[in-house]
């Protein structure tokens, strides 16, 4: 597929009452944005900052709304969207948490009205992409990915279907020069691995040590690493009391807020930074893969991008091998 | 696909005032065959919900063997609560579980078992005693200690005689009233080698605090810190093991592998209790 018919593509989509949102680059700003012609289209391989976690999980989630002892569950429409040019980490951070929403009704509505197109990675930052590019797909979930043979001017791609609504939409368009993929699961066979497996263990090892302590008094607990992160999927369920009704809606929730621990009395369990950082970490590098059998941190490095305080969890991981 | 955060409703058919904080509310699923199905183990919870106030977890505290209505003893301690304890006979009450991994009864098979409580602590152990009140062939021996500050906070007091026939009280309480007959001081004091067999299977339910000195007196008294079975309090949003609020860091859910651990799974989880 060239530049041209993708852009055919994405017009075409228009045109079939889809809303077609892709990252742009507006002066070095990387921005997720809703397209509205096919004109000119094309991809973008940088990463957006903000990641495209929200199309699933909104930041705030009606739920239900009650009045007069009436309950009415949120069935309002979902739009049909297209989110195109998910990058690798992306789409693992997708299949991660497709993985723990399986059984979540607003989750799976909106994955059923989405269209997700890939797009491969930046080949300067996986060099060992080509080597299992098959492998790896199979383990993610999208409906098209698009991996680009010449990257730069991104002139060409190679097309993959990852599921038979990703066929059929190519199937209508006109385009057949496809090859499909079948999706084998979130786990790869060989499981967590030996690094991801590795890590357990050194994290598990690490509780107490110095490199907590440091970054007990670095992080801010501003919490922007949890927002910006595409695996990140804590919340909390919260009422709000409406003029005619009351609303309960789930919203985005960060560990390293205050009231996150917090039981009536008082009590906070996760009472200091040192405590709430190593959870962060514990949760990330421990529990999603025991739990999960995947890694919890797919190396987008946005944390580190928007931390205040510059941590890095490359360094911080660095250290805690190195250290224990 | 259910929506698991729909609750299901109920209304209130009875409440009794147990002591001035704390009220018994008797609760009855509204739709007929929810209700034929709703069944929950010992040591389960679910998530009661009131729209406006939130939602908060609270154990069951009537034998699972009655399926017509289920029970919840309340301490006044929030806005929900405080909102519950405003509500009147016939009011709905929204709820969703029953949760958590509950109290399989194979573990007690044959063995004495040692119910430990502290206030309102009682409540959820109220099922396992409930049951055996009415099943009194289901368990072997069972004793229950049970302190409070005062014997004004002492909850289902109009049963202990009844209980007494199937179940061994011993009660507790700091501040004694002229009245009181049982013991003084904390609820430590009335684990003894003469009260408790070593092969005693445990369970507590009370403030952390009560934990640390109860599990001590217990070790001592030569349990298996696998048969020390507590129950722990987190704070909870979802019930289903994905907010994340109630983590014991280190791997596990108070809602989903909880509330009930044994001293041997949690011995090694800072903050654990
Ligand atoms: S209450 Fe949400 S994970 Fe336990």
């Amino acid at each position: 597929m060239n530049d041209k018919q993708l852009q055919g593509l994405v017009s075409y989509l228009i045109k079939n009452k889809h809303t077609v949102y892709s990252h742009t680059d507006d002066d070095g700003k990387i921005n997720i944005k809703k397209i509205d012609t096919g004109k000119d289209f094309t991809l973008c391989p940088k990463r957006p900052l903000y990641s495209f976690k929200k199309f699933f999980l909104p930041s705030c989630q009606k739920m239900m709304v009650f009045s007069d002892n009436e309950t009415t569950l949120n069935r309002s429409k979902n739009e049909k969207i297209v989110l195109l040019g998910l990058h690798f980490y992306d789409l693992k951070a997708f299949t991660l948490i497709n993985q723990v929403y399986k059984k979540d009704p607003h989750f799976q509505k909106k994955l059923r009205n989405a269209i997700i197109i890939g797009q491969s990675p930046i080949p300067a930052e996986m060099e060992d992409y080509q080597k299992f590019e098959k492998e790896v797909l199979e383990h993610l979930k999208f409906d098209i990915f698009l991996e680009a043979k010449s990257h730069g001017k991104q002139e060409s791609f190679r097309i993959f279907t990852g599921s038979e609504d990703g066929q059929r939409l190519l199937d209508d368009f006109g385009y057949r020069d496809y090859e499909n993929i079948e999706y084998k699961g979130p786990v790869p066979k060989k499981g967590l691995g030996p690094i991801n497996s590795m890590l357990i263990e050194k994290i598990r090892k690490s509780r107490g040590s110095e490199i907590w302590k440091e970054l007990d008094k670095k992080c801010t607990n501003c919490g922007k690493c949890t927002i910006v992160c595409p695996t990140c999927f804590c919340f909390k369920i919260k009422d709000e009391i409406k003029k005619d009704e009351i609303l309960r809606s789930r919203e985005w929730d960060s560990c390293f807020y205050d009231e996150f621990s917090e039981i009536a009395g008082g009590h906070k369990f996760l009472n200091t930074t040192e405590k709430r950082i190593y959870n962060y970490y514990d949760h990330k590098f421990v529990r999603i893969p025991e739990e999960y059998t995947m890694p919890g941190c797919v190396s987008c490095g946005r944390c580190t991008e928007v931390c205040p305080a510059g941590i890095d969890i490359r360094e911080v991981l660095r250290r805690i091998i190195e250290e224990n | 696909m259910k929506n698991q955060y729909e609750p299901i409703q109920t209304s209130i058919v009875k409440i009794e005032q147990l002591s001035p904080i704390n009220k018994l509310f008797t609760l009855k699923i509204k739709n007929k065959q929810t209700r034929n199905t709703f069944k929950f183990r010992h040591g389960q919870f679910f998530i009661l919900s009131f729209p406006g106030f939130g939602e908060a977890p609270f154990g069951f505290c009537s034998s699972p063997t009655i399926r017509e209505t289920f029970q919840v003893s309340i301490d006044q301690r929030g806005s929900l609560t405080s909102k519950l304890f405003k509500s009147k006979v016939g009011d709905n009450i929204g709820i969703r579980g029953p949760y958590g991994n509950g109290f399989d009864q194979k573990k007690i098979k044959n063995r004495n078992l040692v119910l430990v409580a502290g206030g309102c602590g009682l409540s959820p152990l109220r099922t396992i005693i409930q049951d055996a009140n009415l099943h009194p062939e289901k368990f072997q021996n069972i004793q229950v200690f049970y302190g409070c500050r005062n014997p004004e906070l002492l909850v289902f007091k109009d049963d202990y005689n009844q209980w007494n026939k199937n179940i061994e009280m011993n009660l507790t309480v700091d501040a004694p009233d002229k009245n009181w007959k049982g013991d003084i001081g904390v609820v430590t004091n009335l684990l003894t080698p003469e009260k408790i067999s070593s092969d005693s299977v445990a369970i507590l339910v009370g403030p952390p605090i009560m934990y640390k000195f109860v599990i001590q007196k217990l070790i001592e008294l030569g349990l298996n810190e696998k048969d020390i079975y507590v129950s722990l309090e987190r704070r909870m949003h979802c019930g289903i093991g994905v907010c994340q609020h109630c983590v014991l860091v280190g791997g596990k859910y108070v809602c989903t592998d909880g509330p009930l651990f044994s001293y041997a799974e949690i011995k090694d989880t800072p903050e654990g209790i």
